[in-house]
């Protein structure tokens, strides 16, 4: 177990390097000048100089980037060239954790949603609820992020009405549907029946108090997880980037579940849960989730790290002080070297890190795949 | 579950076969109702109900087009068998429309979609509503250039931006991924390290550099997202190459002296090509997505040539007020990743019957 790791730890520095060597190179490519925007429009040559002397831009590309990963050696991420006196670090603090929050709880989102309707569309493969859960996600991964997010800042936020009647409207019929299955129980169900009545009750109530209070999402903006507002007005501020970042991941998610969970609803082993008269929901989380996640889980890695690294475009839409927006933003943008290469050395070590753990993560998956130690 | 469904014609299923319980002529008459129905619910939500809340409109007009597509769906499995799969042909209309008309576009009477000089003194209004029977089906935008034709351009763009990107990816990666595969050993994990780094590395700056070193041109757009998709193409092509290296036809080839060149391209490349082939469709698809992105954050093909994302961006500050400015380039967008994709499943399903995972 020690040396597989150990494996995977020592492949991730070649991955490293690489990935901070092309950024360097890449950025000086890139034509922004941090120097044009320190001296700004009263500066004339003389001043340029000096300060390109004084940061040691000057020098080529190649003994920046030494310097600068002798620098991380000791875990000095250096300062923001455009902005003197700001450490590279602080800025990473600050948004590290929007990008990872919204990137959390989008992830979450989807895999709660995806996982069991992947696994029931697999059990009742071929009947309605398959087909249109199918075609639901088909649809869903046609739509791009951004479009997604400003349909939600249209539906959520300029006409919050909409949403507000759509819940209410769907949760009576949804309880109304309820107690009709209720009536038509079978008369030695009574367990069901009263069941299907409290049920059709809680819906209800818990309709109604949505309705009532529905809240009210901010087109732009973050509330932070430690403010003073309040963990609520948080969560408020990051549900629609989440659900924007999530969305995709959902459909993904649920058809490759589903597909892989079909094929595993076929061997033996669960042949023999159901002869032993096992109830389906039992068989499927129980039995036949574990063997099934192995893509599930390898997408999620890859997908999670894409969406640390991408979430650029709902930052720009929702106007998030986000790591995708500093990197572009304060970094690419205006040539500040510090700031990109330590938020892409923050990603990519993330990337890396977060695979290599999932690689890890068969052996406990599927006991077959373990070697002996 | 199967088992049971053989055993009750009434529920649609007869040993695997989908059969419509319903008389031909009833099933006839639903047809006739179906299109009737969609296609007046449609003309009377776009064209006759001009001055009636627009959610109302909306509603009625999608409305329409589910009855319509339930009535050709119903039409197009009595003419050609219960198995006609009316969604997969619906999209290969629509990537034909939209292909046909990104080709035509300069001898389709569209109005100005891109000189904003041109339309300021005509007297062209600024922000008009879609409307579907006059001279701007879809409307106009802040500077009065006509929606459609901008969306009909940003095909153009789109769609040669994607496709050059796939061939040049296919051709680079697939490549690679077959040398790698076949020769294996540490030329296979040197090529893992450099996939490894390509897709750690995060796409958009990668874009970012690209797009501000080269000049924005569609081709050099292309080649900047064909460097992104090249990852993919290699682990496929890898992947394909390992497997079909095993089978018992390179084997027989190898014993009867064949070169190591001849293997690659006689053999193995002939099948390596259908399986990736097979991908171009979804990524030509997710390509669409990535080019729009790019332009939708500023960084990709900028005014006065029309893209869908840079449309969409444009109308994106007050769409509040003006939603046609970024809904119909979106919906169209949306159609064509959606269409894409659908015709790239079957293709998949026809060609890759393995289904293997990237």
């Amino acid at each position: 177990m020690l040396r597989t790791i150990g494996l995977k730890l020592v492949r991730l520095v070649p991955v490293l390097f690489i990935v901070s060597a092309a950024t360097s190179l890449l950025i000086e490519l890139v034509p922004g000048d941090p120097i044009l925007v320190i001296i700004g429009a009263e500066g004339d040559f003389d001043d340029y100089e000096r300060i390109e002397e004084e940061l040691g831009l000057n020098r080529n590309v190649a003994s920046r980037y030494i310097d600068w990963l002798g620098d991380i050696f000791t875990g000095d991420f250096g300062e923001q060239i455009t902005r003197p006196g700001v450490k590279v670090s602080d800025r990473l603090k600050q948004t590290f954790p929007v990008t990872i929050q919204i990137s959390l709880m989008g992830m979450a989102m989807a895999l709660i949603i995806s996982v069991p309707m992947g696994s029931w569309a697999a059990y009742r493969a071929g009947t309605r609820f398959d087909r249109y859960s199918s075609g639901a996600a088909f649809g869903i991964i046609s739509i791009p992020s951004f479009l997604a997010g400003l349909l939600l800042i249209y539906v959520f936020v300029f006409h919050s009405t909409v949403p507000r009647y759509a819940v209410l409207i769907l949760g009576m019929a949804w309880s109304l549907w309820l107690l009709w299955s209720a009536a038509r129980a079978q008369r030695e169900d009574a367990g069901g029946m009263l069941l299907r009545l409290a049920a059709a009750i809680v819906v209800a109530g818990l309709t109604v108090w949505l309705a009532n209070k529905w809240p009210s999402f901010p087109r732009q903006g973050f509330v932070r997880w430690t403010s003073e507002d309040g963990r609520l007005e948080n969560l408020r501020s990051a549900l629609l980037p989440a659900i924007t970042v999530g969305l995709t991941e959902i459909a993904v998610f649920m058809r490759l579940l589903r597909g892989d969970m079909q094929s595993t609803l076929q061997e033996d082993f669960i042949l023999s849960a159901r002869a032993k008269g096992m109830p389906p929901v039992r068989i499927l989380a129980r039995d036949a989730l574990r063997p099934s996640s192995f893509s599930l889980i390898t997408l999620a890695g890859v997908a999670f790290g894409r969406l640390i690294g991408g979430t650029v475009i709902v930052e720009t839409i929702f106007r998030l002080p986000g790591m995708g927006s500093l990197i572009v933003n304060d970094g690419v943008n205006v040539g500040d070297f510090p700031v990109v290469q330590g938020g892409v050395l923050i990603l990519a070590t993330f990337y890396v890190v977060l695979n290599g753990a999932i690689d890890i993560s068969y052996s406990y998956l599927d006991p077959r795949l373990r070697r002996g130690r | 579950m199967a088992a049971d469904t053989v055993l009750a014609p009434d529920t649609g299923y007869v040993a695997g076969q989908v059969v419509d319980p319903l008389s031909y002529a009833h099933r006839l008459m639903r047809v006739t109702v179906g299109l009737i129905g969609g296609v007046a619910a449609i003309i009377i939500g776009l064209m006759v109900l001009t001055e009636v809340n627009a959610g109302y409109r909306v509603a009625l007009t999608v409305g329409g087009l589910v009855l319509l597509f339930l009535a050709l769906d119903s039409a197009g499995k009595l003419v050609w068998g219960p198995l006609f799969e009316t969604g997969l042909w619906m999209s290969v209309v629509w990537v034909a429309i939209v292909g046909l008309s990104a080709a035509f576009a300069d001898f389709l009477p569209i109005s100005e979609a891109k000189d904003a000089s041109a339309t300021i003194f005509d007297g062209t209004p600024t922000l008009k509503r879609p409307d579907l029977l006059s001279a701007h089906p879809l409307g106009t935008d802040r500077q009065a250039l006509d929606v459609l034709g901008g969306i009909i351009y940003g095909a153009r763009v789109s769609l040669q931006v994607s496709v050059l990107a796939v061939a040049i990816g296919i051709v680079v990666g697939g490549t690679i991924g077959v040398i790698a595969g076949f020769f294996k050993g540490r030329l296979d994990t040197g090529v893992g390290v450099l996939t490894d780094s390509m897709l750690a590395f995060p796409p958009l700056i990668l874009l970012l550099a690209l797009a501000s070193v080269m000049d924005r041109s569609p081709r050099n757009m292309a080649i900047a997202l064909a460097i992104l998709g090249i990852p993919t193409y290699i682990r496929l092509a890898r992947v394909n190459t390992m497997v079909f290296a095993e089978r018992e036809f390179v084997l027989a080839s190898r014993a009867m002296g064949s070169s190591r060149r001849r293997i690659i391209f006689k053999e193995l490349v002939p099948n390596v090509a259908l399986p990736i082939f097979s991908y171009a469709f979804i990524i030509i698809a997710v390509l669409i997505v990535a080019e729009a992105s790019l332009s939708f954050l500023g960084l990709g093909i900028q005014r006065p040539d029309p893209t869908w994302g840079n449309m969409i961006a444009a109308g994106q500050d007050d769409f509040d007020r003006h939603p046609h400015l970024v809904f119909a380039p979106g919906i169209a967008m949306f159609l064509t990743v959606f269409a894409l994709n659908r015709v790239g499943e079957k293709a998949r399903e026809l060609w890759d019957p393995r289904q293997t995972n990237l």
